[in-house]
């Protein structure tokens, strides 16, 4: 009790001191992992949560487990179907520029726009080889150069094809986007299926990974390189949209204009189509008998390319990121390179289902007897290209979904590139 | 301490205009002055530019693109309502068997959540397993599938008639309660004289209801202004940008590209554009229940 207290013709003990110490009581009966933290460097790690067998606060349990100098608390943000959201709650919080969250997770297209906005620390003094990881997804995590995310999980898009159909017409995998029309439309014709190709035309976030993969196979590109110019209205790009609209009456259906990934998938599945452009998530569901026509029917790779292109996925997923403003730098890396490292990369492959960044993983054992079909990715995953790097991705995404659209629905493709590219160029110029 | 008789009034308005205050006027000064401002969280921005933003508005093809948009949804979707709500509302005030279950019963689709209905007419109009397209198909009325939400043409429309279906009950209840204020006199006395039902509905119902009517279509295009759930469900507010409306086109300013300066600047013109809508339609109301009473 203090001398000020006592001074006073007042009980022995005051209010104050009662609720001081049934405060500290009920803290140590609360949080009795607070009693053990003692001693260690206390920091946060933010993060949507994803589900699996376990969730992202196991594992953050695991790494407090696993050694006695840093204790981390798990931020949970909403789920990744509510990316807007888990945007929204980042930005609030790095934007205050307090050091809390210490290490948060991102999403691949937000990186730029922290790294700009000096949210998110360069990396690359803490790391100097980076080999380990996929380079399609190392040069996602860089801004301006510098290394600002550290891989962690990753999807990309991908073609998922009939291996029954692909059979019955002696015909293999198809490596361009002309072999795969040709084969469509042909078990179109015989009736072996009813669509040829299925894939996303709704004006959403989808449609720009759509559009990345075949403007990439066609060694085009949105943006130039240094992300301050737009590449659209080039003939590589062009010709790439045209491919897509041209699809829409003859190898798919007129409905992929308002589908994203969950319509486009149900025909597929249900034994409708003979390709389908999809995540992996796909994949679990076509083996459920209770719900797949096609079990042990299909099979999975890279998307096809034009002629003299190279094949190209749109890379998804979430990085980890260091907060600049922390003021625990070497307890967030001994995090952030703990749950990137080979073993936690593995642990969240088998217990959430999400592709590792780190390709050795995809020789792993164990990880091809429980997930054989992760372990099939590593080619797909090769060729993962990363959307438009600019810190005005928010902006960009908005301005492609609505001119792909116009020049899918209106035909007119080389206008609409022609507008949207000025339009890009006013937004990152 | 004595209050003075005249503060008393005052005095007791003082909560509700505290609350009012905090949740609607400051709301709104707060959205004025950020439309003045160039704040985003992105850049960390917040400074005062005027009306930069205002200037950039009038030549931003998507604003007046969503405009027109929101006008059209408005304007169609109002009057469709008010007119089937009407016809409800003259079935429902005869007396027939069960009249209370149906009563009940046809509120249904006006209390369930927006969004639900989003995802039932989804299926419904649905291009590949729609019963819609089926019905249309056997009929014969269509040659082929229609995919509702994928085209420029249809896909407005779809979301219209969506909108149509959930909300004219609440205007049948509306236009109920205004019916049933009508005296029965009136009627009869009509009758007596000869009337039939045509010129009784004509020259005495409708011109009594004509208040409740004017102000049920009031209510009806200041809620079918801020329409969002639909289009954000649906169609996200494609394709080709056919069917994006202020509150989607706001919501993605605001929220996906964190531009509150200029998304505050798009609210602020469905503020204002709303305001003209809503004293247009005061004034018409105005002059119709003068003329009636």
């Amino acid at each position: 009790m203090s001398t000020a207290d006592s001074g006073r013709s007042r009980p022995s003990i005051d209010r104050r001191t009662l609720l001081a110490t049934g405060a500290a009581g009920l803290a140590t009966m609360a949080l009795p992992r607070r009693a053990r933290a003692q001693g260690r460097v206390e920091i946060s790690f933010a993060s949507a949560s994803f589900f699996g067998n376990e969730t992202f606060g196991d594992l953050v349990n695991s790494f407090n487990e696993s050694q006695d100098r840093v204790l981390v608390r798990w931020l949970e943000l909403p789920p990744p179907s509510s990316s807007t959201e888990v945007y929204q709650g980042l930005v609030q919080q790095l934007a205050r520029r307090n050091g809390t969250p210490d290490v948060f997770s991102q999403d691949v297209i937000w990186i730029a726009g922290f790294a700009a906005a000096g949210w998110a620390l360069p990396l690359d003094e803490f790391i100097s080889d980076t080999s380990g990881y996929f380079e399609g997804t190392l040069a996602a995590c860089k801004w301006d150069g510098k290394l600002t995310a550290l891989p962690w999980f990753m999807d990309t898009g991908m073609l998922y094809y009939r291996q029954d159909l692909l059979d019955k017409a002696g015909a293999q995998v198809p490596q361009t986007w002309a072999e795969m029309a040709a084969l469509g439309k042909a078990a179109q014709d015989a009736g072996d299926a009813e669509f040829g190709y299925l894939w996303q035309g709704k004006q959403a976030e989808v449609l720009v990974c759509d559009a990345v993969e075949a403007i990439a196979s066609n060694n085009g590109a949105i943006l130039a390189e240094d992300g301050r110019s737009s590449r659209i209205a080039e003939p590589e790009a062009v010709a790439a949209i045209q491919f897509l609209h041209d699809s829409i009456g003859s190898i798919s259906p007129r409905d992929v204009l308002s589908w994203d990934e969950e319509p486009s998938r149900q025909p597929f599945t249900a034994g409708r189509a003979m390709f389908l452009r999809n995540w992996s998530y796909v994949w679990p569901i076509a083996q459920d008998p209770k719900v797949s026509e096609v079990v042990g029917k299909i099979g999975a790779g890279p998307l096809p390319h034009f002629d003299g292109g190279r094949s190209a996925s749109c890379l998804g997923g979430y990085q980890l990121g260091m907060n600049a403003n922390t003021k625990n730098r070497d307890a967030a890396w001994e995090f952030m390179s703990w749950v990137s490292a080979p073993e936690q990369q593995k642990r969240v492959a088998l217990n959430f289902g999400l592709g590792p960044s780190r390709p050795a993983l995809f020789d792993d054992a164990e990880l091809n007897e429980k997930q054989p079909f992760m372990a099939t990715l590593r080619p797909v995953f090769t060729g993962a290209t990363a959307r438009p790097v600019t810190p005005e991705y928010a902006k960009v995404t908005l301005a492609l979904q609505s001119g792909i659209s116009k020049a899918l629905v209106s035909g007119e493709v080389e206008a609409e590139m022609a507008t949207l590219s000025q339009e890009l160029d006013r937004i990152v110029g | 301490m004595a209050v003075p008789r005249r503060a008393w009034p005052w005095l007791l308005l003082l909560p509700t205009g505290i609350a009012l205050g905090a949740v609607a006027f400051w709301p709104i000064f707060e959205g004025l002055r950020l439309s003045l401002t160039n704040t985003s969280l992105i850049t960390q921005s917040s400074d005062f530019v005027g009306l930069e933003n205002y200037a950039g508005l009038r030549s931003d093809a998507r604003f007046w693109n969503a405009w027109w948009h929101t006008i059209w949804f408005t304007f169609a979707s109002t009057l469709l309502e008010t007119l089937i709500g009407l016809g409800m509302a003259l079935v429902l005030y005869e007396r027939f068997p069960l009249r209370g279950i149906v009563r009940a019963a046809m509120l249904v689709p006006w209390a369930m959540p927006t969004v639900v209905t989003s995802k039932m007419f989804g299926w419904l109009f649905d291009g590949q397993n729609g019963v819609v397209n089926w019905v249309l198909l056997n009929l014969g009325l269509i040659g082929e599938k229609v995919n509702w939400y994928g085209d420029p043409d249809t896909a407005m429309t779809t979301i219209i008639i969506a909108d149509v279906w959930k909300t004219a009950p609440f205007m049948a209840l509306l236009l109920l309660t205004g019916l049933q204020t009508i005296p029965t006199s009136l009627t009869e006395a009509a009758r007596m004289d000869g009337a039939r039902g045509w010129t009784v509905f004509w020259h005495i119902r409708l011109p009594l209801l004509m208040p409740t009517l004017l102000i049920a279509g009031l209510f009806r295009a200041l809620d079918a202004f801020r329409v969002f759930d639909l289009v954000y469900v649906l169609t996200g507010g494609g394709p080709a940008d056919s069917t994006e409306t202020l509150s989607t086109l706001a919501y993605k300013e605001l929220f996906s590209t964190l531009e509150f300066g200029y998304g505050s600047t798009i609210t602020t013109a469905m503020f204002l554009t709303e305001a003209a809508l809503a004293a247009i339609l005061c004034l018409w109301l105005v002059r119709q229940i003068r003329r009636v009473t």
